[in-house]
């Protein structure tokens, strides 16, 4: 049955358009205008030549590619276990302290700079005769690891200097977490003789699951996308030896001219952290869930 | 009223679209279709250029009355980008700065570039410019573009280390081999390595010098980078690498800084390094640079590696009038007279003048009997082949060891590449 539109309804129509037309024109179209040249070959000028699915079989038969991907898995479990869990462990140590914003205030000043900023100044930290090789010559090492050129290492100390970026608000998104938890149940835990440990384990880890799978899930999503600083310190070298997804990406496209191929990994890197998110989000945040 | 409603909204989508264009456009003072006068739009990829690049403003208005007004980028892979996107609407420039070799070729193949062979011609009948250089800007016997400027590669060096170890320069590939041994010995590290970007400057020299036609045979995928002859190259790199030669790639001192100080002796750069050196507060009496010795003493001549950058007008610019003749201009002896004067360097066109003394001898005696040009690897190969290499160069002076696997994943990007040419 047709309903006849109401002024109403024409008049909303209008409201929103704008804001519908930007989407579709600067959200939309880019994604599928990514999707069709990623079946294409296309080195920016003329015009994309269609090419099926050749892309996507040299990049899952790349094994450059494959390094890629794995580096990016230890980018999310890194990024994970370290910015997630040190966040978290300081705003249980200073959410009830007195003063404790003074405590977490240090944290949240790296998170000011750029990427490429962190990477700039990590790197002057962590490369060969560096600030950290000649701190640590002060102690009488005189053979340090090659911190920026052997893998996995280069990629383990550029998540560290990620998390020292990251972590500061980590801890800020959990202190909030805890500080909306109601004081009755707390109080209840602990005239029951609960602290500590079991305070953490049985009252605040349970209660603060809505604001971990956010925290989680955005640190997936970031970690997934890992561009700047790897570009910052490494530019992904030696060889190919820290590239992540965004990084192959990003040379593909801009460096090789290879357009469709970047484009395919593009593709690849979107599907798997919707994939990745919804999966989570939608397990975490399930209303099934007891909060 | 209904239809009203509909009308005003089209109206306001209509606004805010044409406000986006706009926003976009920008607006200019510029100089605009078929005027050879005034001011031109110039972009380049070389920031740190731009005053210099300004400076000469005050020449070419005096001479032919254009002025640039220069946007410099600081990310070459952003203003690639850029310039390609710029092709695609009416704001493709009227002079931008682009590379030779495949970069260019990919602009000639699509009717991007505006022809210069007339340009050429009278530059290369006054003697402004060798028929060498001509080569690299020539496709189906046409021109397109000018060369923005050129640099040789070749050794710069410490000349203190050099004196406190008795070291004279070195004139043939013996003599450089025995100055390293003697440095080393004496606790210096002879030459500069590092493991990103400028990765490929002693592959390129260890081939050509010891066969041109190999290193031109890997320019046309007619040698593979696993061919018995480049893997024994490769091995006198390693040899090289084993003996302690090379400094730390992980360091990220700046070069110039790091040959001031002493972290090694031998840098292989192009002479566009002279202005870094001198930016890190080196003079003549601190540095000097010579012509690498060939490997292969055979040689009738030295083969020195040359790039050239080139300066190019859109062929859609509506300054396409007003680039080509700020590009016939650029190519005179007054106005590299003042270039020179404002950057440094050598100069492409003989007739200038070289306000540094030293880039001045070594243009000449380059350009004299006994040394012949080839390409510098970055523009002599394909883009992709140039990203693995140096990529693959690079992990190998980070961990230097046998040169095959290297060569074979090159050898795997080349082989994808020369296929999707056939």
């Amino acid at each position: 049955m047709a309903h006849q539109k109401t002024p109403y309804q024409w008049s909303a129509r209008g409201f929103i358009a704008p804001g519908v037309i930007l989407v579709a024109v600067l959200l939309y179209l880019p994604l599928l205008w990514t999707v069709f040249l990623s079946f294409t070959k296309y080195n920016g000028l003329g015009s994309p030549k269609w090419i099926g699915f050749d892309n996507y079989v040299e990049m899952f038969t790349d094994g450059d590619f494959v390094g890629s991907a794995l580096n990016t898995v230890l980018w999310v479990v890194g990024t994970l276990i370290i910015p997630v869990g040190i966040g978290l462990a300081i705003a249980l140590l200073t959410w009830n302290l007195g003063g404790g914003i003074w405590l977490r205030l240090p944290f949240l000043i790296p998170y000011a700079l750029s990427g490429i900023g962190v990477g700039v100044v990590w790197s002057f930290i962590l490369s060969s005769g560096g600030a950290l090789d000649q701190a640590l010559a002060v102690f009488g090492v005189t053979d340090p690891p090659r911190w920026l050129l052997d893998a996995p290492l280069n990629t383990v100390v550029m998540i560290i200097a990620s998390s020292w970026q990251g972590v500061g608000v980590n801890a800020l998104l959990f202190t909030i977490g805890l500080q909306a938890i109601p004081k009755e149940p707390l109080e209840a835990a602990r005239i029951d003789g609960a602290g500590g440990v079991r305070l953490f384990g049985s009252i605040l880890w349970p209660m603060l699951r809505p604001l971990t799978a956010v925290v989680v899930g955005l640190s997936i999503v970031a970690s997934l996308k890992t561009f700047d600083i790897v570009w910052g310190m490494t530019k992904g070298g030696p060889g190919t030896a820290s590239e992540t997804l965004a990084l192959t990406m990003y040379k593909e496209t801009f460096v090789n001219s290879d357009y469709g191929l970047g484009s395919a990994i593009a593709v690849f890197l979107t599907v798997i952290t919707l994939v990745a998110s919804v999966l989570y989000l939608r397990q975490q945040l399930s209303p099934k869930k007891e909060v | 009223m209904t239809s009203q409603r509909k009308v005003a909204t089209a109206v306001a989508g209509l606004v805010i679209g044409a406000m986006a264009l706009v926003g976009c456009s920008g607006g200019s003072g510029s100089s605009g279709e078929g005027e050879v006068t005034g001011t031109l739009d110039f972009y380049t990829d070389k920031a740190a250029w731009k005053p210099d690049f300004e400076a000469l403003n005050a020449s070419s208005g005096k001479d032919v009355d254009i002025t640039l007004k220069t946007t410099g980028y600081s990310d070459a892979n952003q203003y690639d980008a850029f310039i390609k996107q710029s092709f695609r609407t009416t704001k493709s420039p009227g002079l931008f700065t682009w590379h030779t070799g495949d970069s260019l070729k990919q602009l000639v193949d699509e009717g991007l570039v505006a022809e210069t062979t007339d340009i050429w011609s009278k530059a290369v009948d006054e003697g402004w410019v060798s028929e060498d250089l001509r080569d690299s800007y020539t496709y189906d016997g046409k021109q397109y573009c000018v060369p923005m400027n050129i640099a040789y590669w070749v050794m710069f060096y410490n000349k203190a280390l050099f004196d406190e170890n008795g070291i004279e320069v070195p004139t043939t590939w013996d003599e450089l081999n025995a100055a390293a041994a003697k440095l080393k010995s004496a606790g210096v590290t002879p030459y500069y390595q590092t493991s990103t970007l400028f990765t490929f400057q002693w592959f390129q020299h260890l081939v050509a010098s010891s066969d041109p036609a190999l290193y031109a045979g890997l320019t046309t995928g007619e040698v593979k980078y696993t061919d018995p002859r480049i893997v024994d190259i490769m091995n006198i790199w390693l040899d090289e690498q084993k003996d302690g030669w090379f400094s730390d790639p992980g360091s990220t001192t700046d070069p110039a800084v790091a040959l001031k100080q002493g972290d090694f002796a031998m840098i292989d750069f192009g002479t566009f390094f002279a202005g870094n050196l001198s930016g890190a507060g080196m003079t003549e009496d601190d540095y000097g640079m010579f012509v690498i010795p060939a490997v292969n003493s055979d040689l009738e001549t030295t083969p020195v590696a040359v790039e050239s950058g080139p300066m190019c007008t859109a062929e859609s610019s509506k300054q396409r009038d007003l680039g080509l003749a700020y590009s016939e201009w650029w190519m005179s002896p007054e106005a590299q007279t003042a270039w020179n004067e404002a950057h440094g360097d050598v100069a492409f066109n003989p007739k200038a003048t070289v306000s540094n003394p030293a880039l001045a001898e070594l243009g000449e005696q380059v350009a004299g009997e006994g040394y012949s040009l080839y390409d510098r690897f970055f523009e002599a190969m394909p883009t992709e082949i140039v990203t693995t290499a140096i990529e693959q160069f690079g992990a190998f002076n980070a961990n230097p060891g046998d040169p095959v696997p290297f060569l074979e994943k090159i050898q795997a990007t080349a082989d994808k590449y020369w296929a999707g040419q056939g």
